[in-house]
């Protein structure tokens, strides 16, 4: 893999115009990526989900290297309809359109960071690896005060002239003061078998509220890791919402930092899977001040040989006194191959908080299969209803009613 | 319409019916009374086509051999059980529920499937003769309902279902007056020269409102003694003891 990364990492800085310094920077990244390697199950936060393993047996050696010069044409087929929105459209990686046609444009500000690296820093070999390949970065600005009429999608699609199999990406979002944004995520990637490594990083302003939802809904090959980092200021509000269920691997990686007091995170998913899917949510709410809250709900219907892992990690430091932490997670397992794994931690230095966590896991209710099929429900129906029911309470936290709507329909569940 | 010889059945080898035999023709309405645990829900489930007993014997269903239909297939054929202890399944509307219960029996029935607007008609007329509060209907199915109303929840189901054969396993307990008389009523209404009934009781309270043809006592998993509706005085009266 070594030699693959230093050849493909040549390529790729030679269409970027850096300063001399930002390439020793990349460098330096490079080599910590190649001294480390791929995440492996040696390493705590991995050990439910060995990344190293899972790319060799899934795709085999990596290359890295994409043509990022040329331009690809957009497939309006798989924009949402029925719900106006701003784009961003990511195709193999490259952003190809930014459109925020439904707001003022002199309430947002798109600004190019290309030029200056800012290293992010997880802990983690794949912000190393994200560092040294990422090629383009935005930084969304939303002004201070200023509510986006419309929900953003970002699209997240490959098409046939993929090079590379590794596709890292960046965005960074800053919500000034008062400002607000509904956010989703939704993959459309039909290519086989790439690694996505993803890094967003959030900034929310005083009163800043975000609506950040992922939708991993598609089937694919493909095996993603998405890193959300968000720092949030007194009074600001992430409301996080993961339904992942599509891709063969998915790891959604949420860091809150709620340094502001009163700033609350709320970090809600459901795991919908089959075959030998394997997802994870890991989350760490790090509260940093007072009357700072998170709340924390993940459900997962597994089937086949499919395997979910939940880590959720709540840390409340000195300061933050009247800390109110909640987490549960609930799964349904449809088949005895399935798994779910579940690694709540709590941290707590403060004295006066209340935090609590919860998880359970079980088969499908038979005596309720049995309530529905004397009622003349077919097995089928009955299983759909009681499974549509379990995930009904998750989905009704969303607090955005179109998007709701929307993820409701993806999922089948009918009112 | 029914016929049930010699039915034996066990759980995890265990033996709760033991020899039990019952004919049921089309307008009866038969009481079973019985001590705590004598089987009578047991004999309900298995009717109904729950899942995880050992059994033999003969059960026929209209002359059909009982034991070959899957249970949404009985439901389908007219057999409807009004649960002693109704289930709570969170996150299904009640509306949903109903809609899909009734329009899968139609449908088997050869009948044509009722849209939303000749659905909702229906049930709220129902609901208003069972004096059964609608706005519950948009709750989630059973959840937070009283034990009164889930009980006429179970009857709401049997008049929408118009069934056959109705077996009502202890649907009086926990009743008050009122409820009672409703329920009754319900059954009556239903009533007629086709359908029967099961009706598992521990009180002969709800007989005075629904007249059985026939009583029977359940005990061991056997019907030890078989009479009119004067055999449920009787029991009142002087208890399970003189049967043992
Ligand atoms: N799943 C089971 N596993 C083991 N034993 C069971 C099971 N279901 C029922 N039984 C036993 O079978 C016997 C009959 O139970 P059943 O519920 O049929 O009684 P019942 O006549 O309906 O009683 P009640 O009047 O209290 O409702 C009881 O002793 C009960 O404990
Ligand atoms: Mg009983």
């Amino acid at each position: 893999m070594k030699e693959q990364l230093q050849k493909d990492f040549n390529n790729s800085i030679k269409n970027l115009s850096l300063s001399q310094k930002d390439i020793e920077i990349k460098k330096f990244c490079l080599d910590n990526f190649i001294d480390k390697g791929f995440p492996n199950r040696k390493e705590e936060d991995w050990k439910f989900s060995d990344l190293s393993q899972i790319i060799k047996n899934n795709i085999g050696e990596l290359s890295f290297y994409n043509d990022q010069a040329s331009t690809n044409k957009v497939d309006t087929s798989v924009f949402v309809d029925g719900l106006e929105h701003n784009k961003i459209v990511f195709i193999n990686g490259r952003i190809e359109k930014i459109d925020f046609d439904y707001e003022k444009k002199d309430q947002i500000e798109i600004i190019d960071q290309s030029e200056t690296i800012n290293e992010f820093r997880n802990s983690n070999s794949l912000s190393d690896l994200n560092n040294a390949f990422t090629n383009k970065c935005f930084k969304i600005l939303v002004k201070k005060g200023y509510q986006l009429i419309k929900p953003l999608i970002i699209y997240h699609t490959t098409n046939s002239k993929i090079w590379s199999k590794n596709i890292n990406l960046r965005l960074n979002f800053e919500l000034d003061k008062d400002s607000s944004l509904r956010l989703i995520d939704l993959f459309n990637d039909t290519s086989e078998k790439n690694f996505l490594n993803i890094f967003y990083n959030f900034e929310l302003k005083e009163n800043a509220v975000l609506k950040n939802y992922k939708v991993d809904k598609f089937e694919n090959k493909n095996i993603k890791y998405s890193f959300n980092n968000i720092d949030q200021d007194k009074n600001s509000i992430s409301e996080t919402f993961i339904l992942s269920s599509g891709s063969n691997f998915s790891k959604n990686e949420i860091n809150c930092n709620l340094n502001g007091i009163y700033a609350s995170a709320f970090v809600n998913g459901i795991f919908s899977l089959n075959s030998d899917k394997h997802h994870e949510i890991r989350s760490i709410i790090n509260h940093l001040n007072e009357n700072t809250k998170s709340y924390q709900l993940i459900k997962s219907v597994l089937d086949e040989s499919s395997k979910a892992v939940y880590q959720g990690k709540i840390f409340v430091n000195s300061d933050a006194q009247k800390t109110d932490g909640y987490q549960l997670s609930k799964a349904i397992l449809l088949n005895k191959e399935s798994e779910f794994n579940a690694k709540p931690e709590l941290e707590i230095y403060a004295d006066d908080v209340k935090c609590s966590h919860g998880s359970a896991s079980g088969s499908l209710n038979e005596d309720s299969i049995f309530y529905l099929m004397s009622r003349g429900l077919s097995y089928q129906q009955s299983r759909e209803l009681l499974i549509n029911g379990f995930l009904l309470d998750v989905v009704e936290k969303i607090t955005d009613s179109e998007i709701k709507n929307l993820i409701k329909n993806m999922i089948g569940i009918k009112e | 319409m029914l016929k049930i010889n010699n039915l034996n059945a066990t759980i995890d080898n265990k033996s709760i019916l033991n020899g039990l035999y019952l004919d049921i023709n089309p307008g009866e309405v038969h009481a079973i009374m019985g001590p705590n645990g004598s089987g009578k829900s047991t004999l309900s489930n298995i009717l109904s086509g729950k899942k995880g007993y050992e059994v033999s014997g003969e059960v026929l269903f209209e002359e059909k051999d009982l034991f070959e239909l899957e249970t949404e297939e009985r439901a389908h054929k007219g057999i409807f059980l009004a649960f002693q202890y109704p289930l709570e399944i969170p996150g299904v509307n009640t509306n949903i529920f109903l809609k899909t219960s009734l329009n899968a029996v139609r449908k088997a029935r050869g009948e044509k499937e009722l849209d939303a607007i000749e659905f909702l008609k229906l049930v709220k007329e129902k609901s208003k003769e069972l004096k059964f509060d609608e706005e519950k209907l948009n709750r989630q199915l059973n959840v937070g309902f009283s034990g009164g109303e889930k009980k006429k929840n179970e009857i709401l189901q049997m008049s929408l279902l118009a069934p056959k054969l109705s077996i009502l396993d202890e649907t009086d307990s926990g009743l008050d007056i009122d409820a009672l008389k409703i329920v009754a009523d319900g059954v009556n209404t239903l009533r007629n020269k086709n359908n029967s009934f099961l009706i598992i009781t521990h009180y002969q309270r709800l007989l005075d409102y629904i007249k059985p043809d026939f009583v029977h006592v359940l005990m061991n998993g056997k019907i030890v003694k078989s009479g009119g509706p004067d055999l449920a005085l009787e029991l009142e009266k002087k208890g399970y003891e003189n049967f043992n």
